[in-house]
């Protein structure tokens, strides 16, 4: 027997944040496919694709910065480093929980919590996509918005190349990030209970 | 381009006229009506520049341009008339001359402005430009009067298309084109000259292609030209391959136009643009003309190219292979661990009936 009650996991900042994030990387995913397969793919002309894709992703940009100062002006930003002296242990657990214990219905080992909101390995992968991976795209992405401009910068990187080539890559992972990501959040208690808990705020607490 | 001559003009040689085109003072002074002032014009000639242009080192002597020149009278403070008609540049350079007559600079005769070919050619010191750089070509002559950045609104990244493509590419769109590879120095950071190159295989221009095409197809393909980079390391040059787009120096890249010059970004930024498709190694030679040495497509979609990407146009290609199975990977996750929760529903159905039970 479960009890369950709603508790308040997402501040309103947050959810604003990640609503606009979500629809500007679909924007920017879609139009990156055209820029990236122009002479294959014929969703839009290559012109309006770059030029939204310009657009979205400065938006993109303000929008990060946004969630960097609301994270560190709150202290939130600390859910995003584990504890390095747990965190192995509670990762493999968690993964044996999203490899076999879910199938099983045993309960998720990890309990949502204003301060601990994410499980170990989501508090991982996140930290890697918000401090590392989305950085790296932002900045390859402004190189490559005006690359004489910034070519002295893209030269000290290791050429135009290889600006591509980092940028190409973190594309293909958001581009798969998404579809795993819309995925993994149908695993709560009803498949739609962590979507409804991104748009109030609330998350269903369960006690074992 | 073959003419007759009179045979006292024959006998004119160019030391005739330089004895006195050779003094820097030699001026021209004349009266304008409109703006009421003198003018002093330079008749001075730098010899030594004449002797690198492409004039003299065919051999066309003075004369042979201002033919209006019959004889030198001695006699006389100045030994031929003083004012000179326009030279005809046709006369020799027929086929130039007729791709100009369909060319937008024809048009704006009819605006009461002159283009002579000496407004973007100069007079006396026509080079060759086979080896000159994107920034040579339109430096000489298209920057002369137009300022690219007062146009082309609807280009995205202006700076690095003017940069890396040469103008005639758009705005002489029948005109053949290929790529340009120089070799930058990455010590002195300028462009290595042929001789340099050559000089450090110690071979002869004529031995580059056999010793760097090993399979003998007459192509460089990107591992020949990986072992080129790799040879000039081993005799410690450090270079950096440069990639510029520029045209065919025929006489049809006078034809340039306007209104129908290239501007959708398809035409370039398509895998299988034809822009990308003639590449040439480019060892650049003392009097501005080139050795060329072909090289495959394929080269450009390198790592080696580090500083060269034209998107679409090229790319890593093993990237998109790699990105389409980090995707296909992702789904496939996704879609197993669906079919696995959807498979064993029954078991976590029958352990919530024990729990409530």
């Amino acid at each position: 027997m479960t009890n369950e009650k709603l508790i308040y996991i997402h501040p309103a900042p947050v959810r604003v944040w990640h609503w606009i994030n979500a629809a500007c990387f679909v924007f920017l995913v879609l139009t990156g496919f055209q820029i990236r397969f122009a002479g294959t793919l014929n969703l839009m002309p290559l012109k309006n694709a770059i030029d939204i894709h310009n657009y979205v992703g400065f938006v993109t940009i303000a929008n990060y910065m946004i969630w960097l100062c609301y994270y560190f002006k709150t202290g939130k930003i600390k859910i995003y480093f584990p504890n390095f002296r747990t965190f192995l242990p509670r990762a493999i657990k968690q993964a044996q929980y999203y490899g076999y214990g879910i199938f099983l219905g045993k309960p998720n080992p990890h309990t949502m919590t204003p301060e601990n909101k994410f499980n170990p390995l989501q508090q991982k992968a996140y930290a890697v996509i918000m401090f590392i991976l989305i950085p790296a795209q932002m900045i390859t992405g402004v190189f490559l918005w005006q690359v004489k401009t910034y070519s002295n910068y893209i030269h000290q990187l290791g050429g135009i190349k290889m600006i591509d080539t980092i940028h190409i890559i973190i594309f293909f992972f958001f581009a798969t990030f998404m579809i795993v990501h819309c995925y993994l959040a149908t695993l709560g208690h009803t498949p739609l209970a962590h979507f409804k808990a991104m748009f109030t705020g609330y998350e269903e607490h369960h006690e074992p | 381009m073959c003419w007759v001559w009179p045979l006292n003009l024959q006998a004119t040689e160019n030391s005739e006229c330089m004895e006195c085109h050779s003094d820097e003072s030699l001026t021209r002074e004349g009266g304008d009506e409109i703006i009421m002032s003198r003018i002093s014009e330079l008749l001075f000639l730098d010899e030594d520049k004449f002797h690198l242009s492409v004039h003299h080192i065919n051999e066309i002597t003075c004369v042979d341009c201002h033919a209006d020149i019959e004889e030198l009278n001695y006699d006389e403070d100045i030994p031929h008339k003083t004012r000179l008609e326009p030279v005809n540049c046709t006369t020799c350079h027929e086929e130039e001359g007729e791709a100009f007559t369909q060319s937008v600079h024809m048009e704006i005769r009819g605006k009461g402005i002159t283009m002579q070919c000496y407004a973007c050619h100069g007079y006396h010191y026509v080079t060759r430009l086979a080896s000159a750089s994107v920034a040579e070509r339109e430096n000489l002559f298209c920057l002369k009067c137009h300022n690219p950045y007062n146009y082309h609104d609807w280009l995205p990244q202006k700076k690095a298309h003017f940069a890396f493509v040469e103008c005639t590419v758009c705005h002489a769109p029948t005109v053949p084109h290929h790529i340009h590879l120089t070799f930058f120095d990455l010590v002195t950071k300028e462009f290595f000259t042929g001789n340099e190159i050559i000089e450090t295989l110690d071979i002869d221009y004529h031995e580059f292609m056999p010793l760097i095409d090993v399979n003998k197809d007459n192509i460089i393909n990107t591992d020949e030209f990986e072992n080129l980079i790799l040879i000039l390391r081993q005799k410690n040059i450090w270079t950096e391959v440069h990639a510029e787009l520029v045209v065919e120096l025929e006489p049809i890249v006078h034809d340039v136009i306007k209104t129908d010059a290239v501007n959708k970004c398809e035409q370039c930024h398509s895998a299988d643009s034809p822009l990308f498709n003639a590449v040439n190694i480019v060892l650049s030679l003392e009097d501005g003309s080139a050795e060329h040495y072909e090289v495959d497509r394929g080269v450009l979609d390198s790592f080696i190219m580090s500083h060269f990407s034209a998107l679409g146009g090229t790319r890593v290609k093993f990237l998109d292979k790699l990105g389409i199975a980090i995707i296909l990977g992702g789904i496939a996750g996704a879609s197993g661990h669906w079919f696995i929760r959807l498979v064993t529903s029954p078991l976590r159905r029958r352990k919530d009936d024990e729990n409530n039970d």
